[in-house]
Formats: structure tokens, sequence, C-alpha cells
């Protein structure tokens, strides 16, 4: 900090620009103004129709966006999950660390921690296949899973080793596609990318085309593939319930989709991307923060509206 | 008389030690029921062959008791993950009997292309029979939960 800024005396020209300030906010659209009721979020859920997102608080429209409600948190929320089978089931996982449920829409909430490591819950997941089978990511810690909702946790696995070092998974999304050894993927984007690991959590690895060792054997041309770019962080994903193979991922370079699993992506809008969340029932209907606003595309991804945010 | 009376005893003897051994043998080639490998039956001395091989090469890491390396689920200072233990409490058995052959055979890298583990290749130092015989008595001691999980993750995948 320098002591110009210490000692910050107005001047006319700072008079002029604060009052240009002002103005300007006063004749802003609504959709510019969401960005401010927009800013402090860090997470989006759908529950059911009900579009929740949350950080420094927490808030929830059924509506589309038309009206938004703020429910009762314990503290800072940076992760939130929900599963299609347990309508009214929110997870909380919380920056000061910790995990809470509610299972009546956010309006009260449980401590779920027992045995979970201390530190910020920097991404939480709901197995697609079991309700009751929560995963969380433990900053600098690792990766841990619950079998009954949250009542007692052990460690699942170290963190993903990314570029020599292990990284913390920022975002987590149970992918309902098989792994070939009796269950499903779990997806993690982190700051150097996108990786998995299967259920059995026996290593993390890259994701790869289905067909690819197929391919390798038999001398093949190997399948296509357009990785997500590899120079920015991962910082959401969202697996479409209905069909699991959707998934979109929320980066510094907008939000992207893929209808593989994975394995080709594609861009979907430009600019900043901060979260992004797909409808239980329709993986063409896609929330997602980008610019520090809350957009709605119900089109997988090719058109966006901006919605407000009060 | 006397010496009639050795050589019949002698007969007897041999008569039951040769039925012994017949018995034995009979008993080494028994399939071990509910259990194959790559489609094939397993037999009591796959088994046996098996457990002699894992503990020479096999249990300085993954332990005497399949039970693994301590806290195999943290990662080592080199950014290997630790053995991991083979009985149930580990992931072995969500693996199929293809994938675990050739990741035995071949190492980790010929599943997960540029995965770096400590364990080693061991074509060269196995044969592809005693690599089944090593997991064939992993397999063996599993409990029936997990032997039929495999054995359905096995038939998915199309092993015999």
């Amino acid at each position: 900090m320098t002591n110009r800024t210490l000692n910050f005396e107005p001047d006319r020209r700072h008079f002029l620009a604060l009052g240009m300030g002002a103005a300007a906010v006063l004749v802003l659209p609504g959709a510019v103004r969401a960005a401010g009721g927009a800013a402090n979020i860090r997470t989006l859920a759908f529950d059911g129709d009900t579009l929740l997102i949350a950080g420094a608080t927490l808030r929830a429209s059924p509506d589309g966006g038309r009206s938004w409600h703020e429910r009762p948190t314990l503290s800072p929320v940076s992760s939130i999950a929900t599963h299609p089978a347990r309508p009214g089931r929110l997870l909380a996982g919380l920056a000061r660390g910790g995990v809470t449920v509610s299972d009546d829409g956010g309006t009260t909430w449980t401590a779920r921690s027992e045995g979970l490591a201390s530190g910020e819950v920097t991404a939480l997941a709901v197995a697609a296949g079991n309700p009751d089978m929560l995963y969380a990511a433990i900053r600098g810690d690792g990766l841990w899973k619950s079998e009954d909702a949250g009542a007692t946790w052990a460690l699942a696995m170290d963190r993903p080793w990314l570029d020599a070092a292990e990284r913390d998974p920022l975002t987590l999304a149970s992918v309902d596609l098989e792994t070939g050894m009796g269950g499903i993927w779990i997806y993690a984007g982190t700051e150097k990318g996108l990786t998995r690991v299967p259920d059995c959590f026996c290593r993390w690895q890259e994701v790869q085309p289905g067909n690819a060792m197929d391919a390798l054997v038999t001398g093949d041309a190997p399948p296509a593939e357009a990785p997500l770019p590899t120079d920015e962080p991962v910082l959401s994903l969202a697996s479409a319930p209905s069909a699991p193979s959707t998934l979109y991922a929320a980066l510094p370079s907008g939000v992207w989709a893929s209808q593989d699993g994975g394995v080709v992506w594609t861009q979907k809008a430009k600019g900043q991307g901060r979260a992004v969340a797909v409808h239980p029932r329709d993986e063409n209907h896609v929330a997602a923060l980008l610019d520090g606003t809350l957009n709605l595309s119900r089109d997988g991804g090719a058109t966006w509206a901006a919605l407000a945010v009060a | 008389m006397r010496r009639a009376a050795i050589i019949g005893a002698a007969i007897v003897a041999l008569s039951a030690a040769g039925f012994a051994v017949f018995a034995q043998s009979e008993s080494d080639e028994a399939s071990v029921d509910g259990l194959s490998f790559l489609g094939e039956p397993v037999t009591t001395a796959d088994i046996a062959a098996g457990q002699t091989l894992y503990a020479e090469n096999c249990a300085s890491c993954h332990g005497a008791k399949l039970e693994g390396q301590p806290d195999w689920r943290r990662r080592l200072d080199n950014g290997h993950m630790p053995a991991p233990p083979h009985d149930e409490t580990g992931h072995t058995w969500h693996h199929s009997d293809r994938n675990l052959f050739i990741v035995t055979k071949k190492g980790i890298g010929a599943v997960v292309p540029g995965y770096e583990s400590d364990m080693p290749v061991f074509e060269g130092l196995l044969t592809d029979d005693e690599i089944a015989d090593v997991l064939s008595y992993i397999k063996s001691t599993w409990p029936d939960r997990e032997r039929t999980f495999q054995a359905e993750v096995s038939a998915n995948e199309g092993d015999k």
C-alpha cells in the first residue's frame, strides 16, 4: 500500500468521477445492476425448478429468477449440492469448514461433519446414483466421502496430482457414466484443468474417449478430442442428470459444454465464467455466472438471458 | 511266511501311499467352486502357487496379509500413491480380470496412459501363468460379496 492511497484527498476530478458514477448507478438497466447482486455468488445449483445462488448469502428463486428469497446459512457457502431424488435437500460446504444439510429447501440447517477434516470445503457433490453418498473436497487435504448423507465421513483419496503437484478440486461432479469398474466417475475441476477418478477411488486420471485403449491396441486412429483450455482453472462443473454425457464447465474464458462426457468441449459463452448449474430434468436449461452476472439459457448455452438478482 | 507278510504289508503301504499321492493330485486339480480367472477355472494348486509367488514378489509392498501400505490413501512424497491393499478394504476387487492382468504384466500406464507408479512391470519377471496364479490367489481371499462384484465387472468387460 502506498502513501498516496493512505493520504487520499479528493480533488475536483475525483468529485466529477464520483458524481458521474452515482448518476450511472441510477440509470443502468436491471441486467447490469444484477451484477451487483450477483457479485458475491460463488456457487449455483438447481433444487428441482428452484435456482439456488450461494456465497456470502444463500438465495433461492422458484420462478426462474423473477423473485428471490434469502435463506439462512451458518457461514459463507463455498459449494452447494442437490440431488433430483431428494427434493428440498440442500448440502452446503462451508468456507470455514464443515458441511451442513437442509431437508426443507434451506430454511433450517444441521451440521454434518463428523469425521470430516477441517478446512474449507472447496467442492461438494452427491453421487448421481445414490443420494445419500456425498463427496467433499477439503482444501489442502483430500477427497472425503460419506455414505450416510453426511452423518459420518471418511477419507476417500488424496488430491489429484497434476503438473508435478497436488491440486485442490475446485469443483466436483458425479457423472453417471460407467467406468468399467462397476461404478461411475467423479469429475474434478482444478487450477490445472479437468481430471476424474472412478468411484472405487483407484486413481485420478485424464478424461479419455471410451474406446481410446481399444484404438491403441488395434492401431486405429485415436478418437477425436477437444479438451478444455489447459492454461485455465476449471472453476465449476455440472453434469446433467437427464443426460449424463452432457457436461458444462465454467472457466475464466467462459462457459463450455460437452456432449460426450468431457472428451470434446465447445465454448458456449465468452467472459469470466465462475459457476454453472444444470436443471435436473432438462439438460438444455443452464444457469451460469458470467462476468459477475447471473445468466440463464434454455437451449444448452446457445443463447443467454441475464437475470436480475435482488 | 514272514517274508510273504512283509511283502504284503509293503504292497498295502505302497498302495496307501499311492492313493494318498493320487488323492493329493486330485485335490490339487480340483476347481475351486465359484472362482475363475479370465474364464478358466482356478484350482487349489493354482492358489497355492499364487500364494508363494505373492509372498516372493508382492508382499513387500502390498503386505503379507494383503493389507497394503500404511495410510495408502495418502500420496507419497514422490507424488505416487502407496501400494493399496488387495483385500476387501482396497479397490482391487473393482477391476476386471483383464484389467488386473494387464496392470500386473504391463504396468498401470498400460491402462491409464501417463500414470506414474512405484509398481514394477512384471513382464519378464513372471510368466503369464504365474501372474494368473497370483491374481487367483488374491481373488480367493475375497469374501463372497466382493468376489461376486468382481465377477460381474469381469463379465461386463467381456472376460470369459
